[in-house]
């Protein structure tokens, strides 16, 4: 046999060899693809298929941009929401310690009004009960004189309280005293507070003329109940 | 001779191509249309041999090249998103029906002379025995 023709006969065995080895290896891939579904897709399906997921994608994450922008903005507003509330608080607290609406202490003064007995009245006196223009006038001295806080038996004195006259009795905060001792607590510098009654030709002394028998008691810490009642606003409005 | 070469290369090769491991399904594409390019090759190779022209290193070159060639294409074909190996099937699908017609008048020709000459020869014995 020839050289060539040996040659030959091995090259066409190697290009036999090579042709049905990837025939069959093509046979391999094509019959385990059909089995799976995703290896199946064409590219182009599957290169649709991601750009589906993709421009998905793309829209969720714009959104949760979004959403978590209005997020920090709301933060952002609780925040100074916060922050007013605290001062809106504190102003109001401040308010109503001016207003009554809270109980209160401090240093101050405990007025004691009673009317004298018989034994007690000197020549001249006769008994004369206590009216509600002596609570008024002891009260206008007291707040004269820079009382913070002032209390009638427990009453507390606030910018609506009427003190009047109704029959016999007194009437404080739209109820009715009858008793014939007054007890008046004010907060307020204690010096000054006894020296606006109790000083010389002070109302103290005036009372005592008619029968009023006025004691006082200086103390550290005197406590005034909050006002129970309400503000009722009807007729009022904020000018403009 | 060389059918012996031919049926131990295929059987050698069938047994190679199951037990070797399954190649990524990305790369199929270019291994059909290799396939296809050198089925074209080998029909083409047929045709020669039987019109007496076969140059054995124009087959080799052929086979090699060809398979080469449009496995290039098909993957120039991906990257510009053109399906050119539409196009190499085209081709080489159209030239192994040409071939295939050759190689069947081939065939036919010869086969129906043979039958015409044993025709022919029936009669002249039958003349003879007449």
């Amino acid at each position: 046999m020839k050289k060539g023709k040996i040659v030959m006969t091995i090259t066409i065995g190697i290009v036999c060899f090579l042709l049905t080895m990837i025939i069959f290896m093509q046979f391999k891939v094509v019959r385990e693809t059909e089995e799976t579904n995703i290896d199946t897709m064409q590219e182009a399906e599957l290169r649709q298929e991601l750009a589906n997921w993709k421009s998905k994608y793309d829209e969720t994450k714009e959104r949760y941009d979004e959403i978590s922008a209005t997020l920090e903005s709301y933060k952002e507003e609780t925040s100074s929401d916060s922050q007013t509330k605290e001062t809106l608080e504190a102003e109001l607290e401040n308010l109503e310690l001016q207003l009554g609406k809270t109980d209160v202490e401090g240093e101050g003064v405990v007025i004691t009004l009673s009317e004298k007995s018989e034994q007690e009245l000197e020549e001249e006196e006769q008994i004369i009960s206590i009216k509600a223009e002596d609570l008024v006038y002891i009260v206008n001295y007291l707040k004269d004189s820079g009382a913070e806080a002032i209390s009638i038996n427990d009453e507390r004195i606030v910018n609506t309280t009427d003190i009047a006259d109704v029959g016999d009795a007194i009437k404080i905060n739209s109820k009715y005293l009858r008793t014939d001792t007054y007890t008046i607590k004010a907060i307020g510098n204690s010096s000054y507070l006894e020296s606006s009654i109790f000083g010389k030709g002070g109302y103290a002394e005036q009372l005592s003329t008619t029968g009023i028998k006025t004691e006082i008691e200086k103390l550290d810490k005197v406590e005034i109940s909050k006002y129970d009642g309400e503000f009722e606003i009807k007729y009022i409005e904020e000018a403009e | 001779m060389v059918f012996i070469a031919i049926l131990i290369g295929c059987i050698l090769g069938a047994i190679v191509g199951i037990n070797v491991p399954t190649i990524s399904y990305s790369y199929s594409s270019y291994l059909a249309i290799a396939i296809v390019a050198a089925l074209d090759s080998v029909f083409g190779g047929i045709t020669g041999v039987l019109k007496r022209e076969f140059d054995f290193k124009i087959f080799i070159s052929g086979f090699f090249c060809n398979s080469i060639l449009s496995i290039l294409l098909t993957y120039l074909g991906n990257k510009l998103d053109v399906d050119i190996y539409l196009a190499a099937i085209v081709v080489f699908v159209g030239r192994m029906f040409l071939n295939l017609t050759i190689i069947r008048k081939y065939y036919i020709d010869k086969w129906s002379k043979k039958y015409q000459e044993y025709k022919d020869r029936r009669k002249t014995t039958e003349k003879q025995n007449l």
